[in-house]
């Protein structure tokens, strides 16, 4: 028998094959740590082996391909260039450092061997994401990426606030994803393409485009800030970070919010930064409005917390504003662009940090750490309060850490789109971020310890995640001069 | 300007290769690490005297410069250079890092918590400070402005007073709101220089090529011109940490609660990162808008001095005292600044040397006092210089450079600020005039409340007075006051070419009677 009529995968040429590699390599990682972990006393260590070696593979992989020639595959559906191959290299490492992460923590907290598994579902669900032009192909991506994230949400089995967080989240998220489902529809019955390119060349084409796709945009974008967790769409955000064990908060912040916000930006600035479609413009000052309102009530009541992983997810959604300041700014400026991605990749790394150890200090199926409880930790610990400091300094964007030069990046970039104001709510909000990142570095080395300070749990995973998200953050706050470069070039 | 040496940014980093050196040290040495300190401030010194030998006085533009490309997309650069305004305050910081080591050496017995932290807080710091003082790419200066927060957080916030946590958290979101809309500033700027010239280029000297819109017509055109947007969103950061008054409050918290070797940063050379910066940045480059707004920094200086000085008189607790002198001393720079006068110009940057010398040596006798008595309260002192004859010395000639006697080194900078305001508007020298009357009165009170009088405490007998560390740290200081005070030329000589260039320049730019 013909292989090609059995198989009809074997029709891609080599060149293909080659830029799919890591997603082959990834997906087949998954199933073999889902085999892996079915070992009753071993599951979990195996199903890590597994996981993690499957993603260095795929790093390196990745990391060797980067350069080779763009291929677009499945009629246009993916196209693989050395942008969309190096946020697919971002989207591995956070992935990557989630698995390790994890490492510990899983039996700590009675996760099953499947969280592996599930990261690794999900990681193939993101790089479809970021490297798809086409509406339906991305929703189904993010389905697949959902899906799995729902499942490590609520997989704390002992926990009921982990119940209720993948509760709200799948319900929620289910109703964004219908959301966008439909509103792609709308916009495939007003403009007949479901290609982003094909369908901006069709808005470019008419300047007075039907009422339904204005509908379709505006659901999609709803879906969207959703997933992003933006202002006013940010509900589901802090129980959902609260009640998931607090290594898959961290894969969350990190590698979901980063593909998501690609997402948002491709449909942006194919849907709705179009300037010779007027009527759009109510959903760009609907985007601006969102910024500000996310900066403002995220920093703001931040303020309030007394928890931390509560706090940091409301400083989370304090985030999502200055991204989406930088979004905003695309309309102007094509070097947005590149403060965004670079502003997600510093962001997502120190979350990444302040997650694992947050993770370090938790007992098990505790649901938030209590200010309280790390009072005089930094004194008592003074390696891992020294590494908060540098996760939390790099939120509020001070200088030597990697955040600093994210948001000189993305307001810079933003000031010269000629975007001032928005500019300006952004830093006299990050101000009073300062002060509740502030209130934590004063917790740890400023108060004495009482019997309620939280014990350190020994957690492998967690440490080494820490460290390695410290040196990156540090790494890129002193010398960002490559990793710029690198981004200017690729964008090209 | 190419790149000559490396001393600047050995001057730099150094402190930050002996807080690596603190830090792998072993616990067993703890107790050792305060000389490791010593060694690393004199080190310090010594740089900075090389320095000091190898500047040419006779060259107005920036020496010495040393350029390494750091993001050259965004056209940022490590760029640091030095002239004769830096100069001064390079030595200020060398020379009062280790006498503030010096002073505060704690008695056996009463060694701080935590004693590795707190020295690496100590070199981190100094790296900030020199790399605010010689940074020459508005980046950099960002960047080092920023930088020098974090230890100063930590030092007030770990090992202050009662109310250290207040008072740091205070410290530190009082200067944020000030530096990032300076920040906001930075991109314009940075986005003009762009425009401009084809590619981003963040070095002062690119920066002061640059021409800002001003029109001085009418109220209405000043709003409109972003000359005056940029030069709000700069000073403000600046005179944030002067502190001008309105923007005061947090300096008294501060102070009071930092422990004394970090008040004598603070007063001595952190203050004057923000009259430096007006000198360095928010003058020079927005001149016509500066100028437009001098009456208002003059004004707010003058209350400053008097509002200072009457905060001061009004004070029971002797740290307070000093840090509402500080308020009253720096408000003369606020005015020098604004009087747009050569001589104004130079004795401004005198008095941000000279208020270093006289305010650090003054909170370092605080520190004396308090680590011997445990009290800063001014009436529980009282006769104590009979008993303390060498504390007493030091004190007295501390008042009197701080009250700005001729033959100390507070006159030199004091008398050319007044003689320059003079010349713009007499009346603001009767009520600046007015706060020197007031400054002698609170000094000379204190000094007679703790110092003079009969003894009001029966526990005096152990009082011992200085050790030898401590009059080493006197009398480096007392060799600077008389010194500056009867030779200045020889102390600052080396910063006349440049002052007078940069008050020509400057003065020429806003012409004789304004815009």
């Amino acid at each position: 028998m013909d292989l090609n009529t059995a198989f009809p995968l074997v029709a891609l040429t080599q060149s293909e094959v080659l830029n799919l590699l890591p997603l082959f390599t990834i997906s087949f990682g998954a199933l073999f740590s889902l085999i892996a972990g079915t070992n009753k006393t071993k599951g979990r260590g195996y199903a890590f082996i597994m996981a993690f070696s499957f993603l260095v593979l795929a790093l390196f992989q990745g990391g060797y391909l980067i350069f080779s020639s763009d291929i677009t595959l499945l009629g246009g559906t993916l196209t693989f260039s050395p942008f969309t191959k190096t946020l697919n290299l971002m989207i591995m490492f956070f992935a990557l450092i989630g698995v390790v992460l994890t490492y510990g923590q899983d039996l700590k907290e009675g996760l099953l061997s499947e969280i592996y598994a599930l990261i690794l579902f999900a990681t193939a669900g993101m790089i479809l994401m970021v490297s798809t032009t086409h509406l339906l192909f991305m929703f189904i991506a993010l389905e697949i990426m959902s899906l799995a994230v729902y499942v490590m949400v609520a997989m704390r089995r002992n926990s009921q606030f982990s119940a209720e967080a993948g509760l709200k989240y799948f319900i929620l998220g289910g109703v964004a994803s219908a959301l966008f489902l439909y509103g792609t529809s709308l916009v495939f019955g007003a403009l007949g393409s479901f290609e982003l390119s094909n369908l901006e060349l069709a808005l470019r084409a008419t300047s007075q485009p039907s009422f339904i796709f204005f509908v379709g945009v505006g659901l999609i974008l709803v879906a969207m800030l959703f997933k992003v967790g933006a202002f006013p769409f940010h509900g589901w955000l802090p129980d959902v970070y609260q009640g998931a064990a607090t290594n898959v908060t961290a894969f969350m912040g990190a590698a979901v919010k980063f593909t998501a916000f690609i997402a948002l930006a491709k449909i942006a600035q194919n849907l709705i930064f179009i300037e010779t479609v007027p009527d759009l413009k109510w959903f760009q000052v609907f985007i601006w409005l969102s910024a500000a309102a996310s900066m403002i009530y995220g920093n703001f009541v931040a303020i309030s917390q007394n928890e931390i992983k509560r706090m940091l997810s409301f400083s989370t959604i304090a985030h999502t504003g200055y991204l989406l300041l930088g979004l905003y700014a695309m309309n102007q400026s094509e070097e947005s662009g590149q403060s965004l991605v670079l502003y997600l990749f510093f962001y997502a790394l120190s979350n990444l940090g302040a997650f694992a150890i947050i993770s370090l200090f938790e007992e098990k199926n505790q649901k938030d750490l209590h200010i309280e409880q790390i009072a005089g930790l930094g004194m008592k610990h003074p390696v891992l309060g020294t590494l908060f400091t540098i996760f939390l300094l790099s939120m509020a964007g001070i200088p030597l850490t990697s955040g600093f030069i994210g948001k000189y990046g993305l307001f810079s970039s933003a000031v010269s789109a000629g975007e001032i104001p928005l500019v300006i709510i952004a830093v006299l909000t990050s101000v009073v971020s300062v002060y509740y990142y502030l209130r934590v570095i004063v917790y740890l080395f400023m108060k004495e310890g009482t019997e309620d300070t939280a014990l350190y749990q020994k957690l492998t995973g967690a440490s080494v995640a820490a460290f390695l998200s410290a040196a990156a953050t540090l790494h890129f706050g002193l010398f960002p001069k490559t990793i710029i470069h690198f981004i200017k070039m690729i964008a090209k | 300007m190419e790149t000559t040496s490396c001393l600047l940014t050995w001057i730099i980093f150094s402190p930050l290769l002996f807080a690596l050196l603190a830090f792998l040290t072993p616990s067993a040495f703890e107790g050792k690490l305060r000389t490791l300190t010593l060694v690393q401030t004199l080190f310090g010194a010594v740089l900075a005297t090389v320095l000091y030998f190898n500047f040419d006085g006779n060259q107005a533009g920036p020496q010495m410069a040393h350029l390494v490309a750091w993001l050259p997309e965004w056209g940022i650069n490590y760029l640091v250079s030095i002239d004769g305004i830096s100069l001064p305050l390079i030595m200020l910081t060398a020379f009062v890092s280790p006498v503030a080591i010096l002073g505060t050496w704690p008695a056996a017995g009463l060694e701080l918590k935590k004693e590795k932290f707190f020295v690496i807080m100590l070199m981190f710091l100094q790296t900030g400070m020199y790399g605010t003082f010689l940074a020459s790419d508005i980046f950099l200066f960002y960047f080092f402005w920023e930088v020098v927060l974090i230890p100063m957080f930590f030092l007030i916030g770990v090992w202050g007073g009662k109310e250290r946590i207040y008072a740091t958290v205070k410290f530190f979101l009082y200067t944020m709101v000030g530096s990032l809309l300076m920040l906001v500033a930075i991109f314009y700027m940075l986005k003009v220089s762009a425009e401009t010239a084809g590619v981003a280029n963040g070095s002062f000297y690119n920066l002061q090529t640059l021409h800002f819109a001003f029109d001085g017509s009418s109220l209405q055109t000043v709003m409109r011109s972003p000359q005056t947007w940029l030069f709000l969103a700069f000073a403000l950061a600046f005179v944030i940490k002067v502190p001008m008054v309105p923007f005061h409050t947090w300096l008294p918290d501060a102070h009071v609660q930092a422990p004394t070797v970090g008040s004598v940063f603070l007063a001595a050379v952190l203050l004057k990162l923000g009259t430096y910066g007006l000198m360095r940045i928010a003058i020079p480059f927005f001149p016509q808008a500066a100028f437009y707004f001098r009456e208002f920094f003059i004004l707010m200086g003058v209350i400053g001095i008097i509002y200072g000085a009457f905060c001061a008189l009004g004070q029971t607790d002797f740290k307070k005292l000093v840090a509402y002198s500080s308020v009253s001393h720096m408000g003369y720079i606020m005015v020098g600044l604004f009087a747009f006068q050569k001589i104004a110009f130079a004795g401004s940057l005198y008095q941000m040397i000279n208020h270093g010398i006289s305010a650090g040596g003054l909170f370092l006798i605080v520190g004396f006092l308090y680590e011997r008595l445990h009290t800063r309260t001014l009436n529980e002192f009282g006769g104590l210089a009979k008993i303390v004859p060498v504390m007493a010395i030091a004190f007295m000639i501390m008042t009197l450079s701080s009250v700005a006697l001729p033959g100390s080194n507070g006159f030199v900078g004091e008398f050319p600020i007044l003689l320059g305001a003079f010349q713009v508007n007499p009346f603001y020298v009767l009520f600046a005039g007015t706060g020197v009357i007031l400054g002698a009165v609170y000094a000379l009170k204190a000094y007679q409340l703790v110092m003079l009088g009969p003894q009001t405490r029966s526990d005096l007998d152990h009082l011992h007075d200085l050790n030898t560390k401590e009059i080493v740290a006197m009398i480096i200081l007392t060799i600077f006051v008389f010194g500056i005070g009867f030779f200045p030329k020889t102390f600052f000589g080396k910063s006349d070419v440049t002052l007078d260039q940069y008050s020509n320049s400057i003065i020429n730019k806003v012409g004789p009677h304004g815009p």
